[in-house]
């Protein structure tokens, strides 16, 4: 069976072509909704819950989530699926408790730097907006790679230009509509994207499930070692219980402060909403995870079951693992609906890409630019800047999409760069909010130890023989912990002068 | 602990929650975005 065999047809191709549109005539037409930042930002403060939880999922479950979870499914099997139970239970206690997300709601912020103004003084925000801004642009570096390696895969375009082409042509259509339309586009095409790749995913599913067998499933392959395959605390799995530790760290921090997933709560029309919406959208935060996992975990099966397509993904020409689960759905979805689902992941990445994109150049522009400004800016002035930086981030994306190659998987490489700005944040926040005692040094000392994690991204951390405290776990695990410990001691030993203001709006 | 048995519950769970929730939102998010799109005509101040 030849690798990149597909079953895309030129009907696929027309799926794709006409769907794609759509966003960008919605991004046209919802243009005269925006009238000033808080519409383009969060779409006037006016979602209600069943129309957030769309588009919380919308923007949660992007291409890159299916890719990354999909390539953990290939690689880790059943086992994987533990990340996923992890992340829900985080999200349902943030929602059952409000805990952050009611009271940031409640101040009416439009991004997690301000709430660092208002508790902690301009300067944090400016310091806590550059690290944000760095983690959150850096974390979506890989996107367009992973994107790319979709739709190659879905397509069976195997020219090695054809990485280059896809990406390029994939950052115009998102860069055209998000700068048109800001948030309410954003929100419209969520939920367009919401309807069509979740009835996608579930379909899929069936037909991914019937080509391997329900029974096959749950048995590992012949070629992995089956206590591997099912148990995440085995050590031979890949993952651990350090690594496991991590993620209860990062998928609730994250949960409670990635900024594209709570400007989502930000924009609910009251903070009962952003409540609601949380604890709601944990069965959607299970899917994103355990669904593409499943389409993962099938694709090493059908793959095992080949020894040619086997053959690709080992030895030193190996292909990228995130190869996988496009090759698969390649051979086993049938043309029209493999069109309809290329279409939906592809809306999907457009979906992810500009909430991130909206997420990072209105922190730039808010948290950055306005500060420095001294606050000297006009709406108007505001809403060019934050397009500008639309624009700019897209250049940068491209560019290092086309060179770097990430040494961990792409789900590691996210987890690590996303703690560059969850560290700080978590503990800032959270210290902010519900300890008196937390000063302007504390704050300062935890944001920066955000940036060590960006040593989980070196070159040292994959290869033979790593050393544990040069893993990606470990440097997670330990930029969580000296961001807490900074925060109490800097705040201990070196306490505002002034009382802390009073957070309320 | 049996792990193949743990997969398979949250498996199933996973694909009939899902289905049941895409549904509720379907039908409830359509009604929400025709109140969002009127909130949006109104004058800025009015909020």
């Amino acid at each position: 069976m030849d690798v990149f065999a597909t079953n895309f047809r030129t009907l696929d191709w027309v799926i794709v072509c006409v769907y794609i549109c759509i966003p960008v005539v919605i991004g046209i037409i919802v243009k005269k909704y925006i009238r000033q930042l808080s519409d383009f930002i969060l779409a006037g403060r006016s979602l209600k819950l069943f129309i957030a939880i769309a588009t919380l999922t919308g923007t949660e479950l992007g291409l890159v989530t299916v890719m990354y979870n999909a390539e953990l499914g290939f690689k880790h099997g059943l086992s994987a699926f533990h990340v996923g139970i992890i992340e829900t239970f985080c999200i349902l206690a943030i929602g059952l408790t409000g805990f952050i997300v009611y009271k940031l709601r409640q101040l009416r912020i439009m991004t997690i730097p301000e709430f660092y103004e208002m508790r902690f003084g301009r300067n944090v925000r400016i310091v806590g907006g550059i690290i944000l801004a760095l983690g959150g642009i850096l974390n979506m570096g890989l996107f367009l790679q992973a994107g790319a390696r979709f739709m190659m895969g879905v397509t069976g375009y195997s020219n090695p230009a054809g990485l280059k082409l896809f990406m390029s042509a994939m950052l115009i259509m998102v860069l055209v509509y998000t700068v048109l339309g800001g948030m309410v586009s954003v929100v419209l095409n969520d939920f367009m994207q919401f309807v069509v790749l979740s009835i996608g995913m579930l379909i899929g599913s069936m037909f991914a499930i019937s080509k391997v067998g329900w029974a096959n499933l749950f048995k590992a392959p012949p070629m992995v070692d089956s206590a591997s395959w099912f148990n995440p605390i085995s050590e031979g799995s890949g993952f651990g219980s350090l690594y496991v530790i991590f993620m209860v760290i990062l998928t609730f921090s994250a949960g409670a402060l990635w900024q594209s997933g709570t400007l989502r709560a930000l924009s609910a029309k009251t903070p009962k909403v952003a409540k609601q919406l949380y604890a709601w959208s944990s069965v959607s935060y299970l899917a994103r995870r355990v669904i593409p996992m499943l389409w993962g975990v099938c694709a090493f099966i059908f793959i095992s079951q080949s020894p040619k397509l086997l053959a690709a993904f080992q030895g030193p020409d190996a292909l990228n693992s995130q190869f996988g689960m496009p090759i698969f759905i390649a051979k086993v979805l049938p043309s029209g609906f493999l069109g309809l689902m290329a279409a939906g992941m592809f809306a999907a990445f457009m979906s992810t890409h500009d909430s991130y994109l909206l997420s990072w150049s209105s922190v730039i522009t808010q948290d950055i630019v306005a500060p420095l400004k001294k606050d000297n800016l006009s709406d108007k002035s505001r809403l060019l800047i934050t397009r500008i930086c639309i624009v700019a981030i897209g250049i940068f994306l491209l560019i290092w999409g086309l060179w770097f190659e990430a040494p961990v998987s792409l789900w590691n490489y996210m987890a690590v760069t996303g703690t560059i700005y969850l560290a700080g944040a978590f503990t800032v926040v959270t210290a902010g909010l519900y300890w008196k005692k937390a000063s302007k040094t504390g704050a300062k000392i935890a944001l920066y130890a955000g940036l060590l994690a960006i040593l989980g991204i070196g070159p040292w951390t994959t290869g033979e023989n790593v050393p544990f405290y040069l893993s990606d776990k470990f440097i997670g695990v330990m930029t969580f912990l000296i961001a807490f410990l900074g925060m109490i001691l800097g705040s201990l030993i070196f306490p505002d002068k002034t009382k802390p203001k009073e957070v309320k709006r | 602990m049996n792990w193949a048995m743990l997969w398979k519950v949250v498996l199933i769970f996973t694909l009939s929650g899902y289905s049941l929730l895409v549904i509720i939102v379907i039908f409830g998010g359509a009604g929400n975005i025709v109140d969002m799109l009127r909130d949006l005509r109104k004058p800025p101040d009015q909020d």
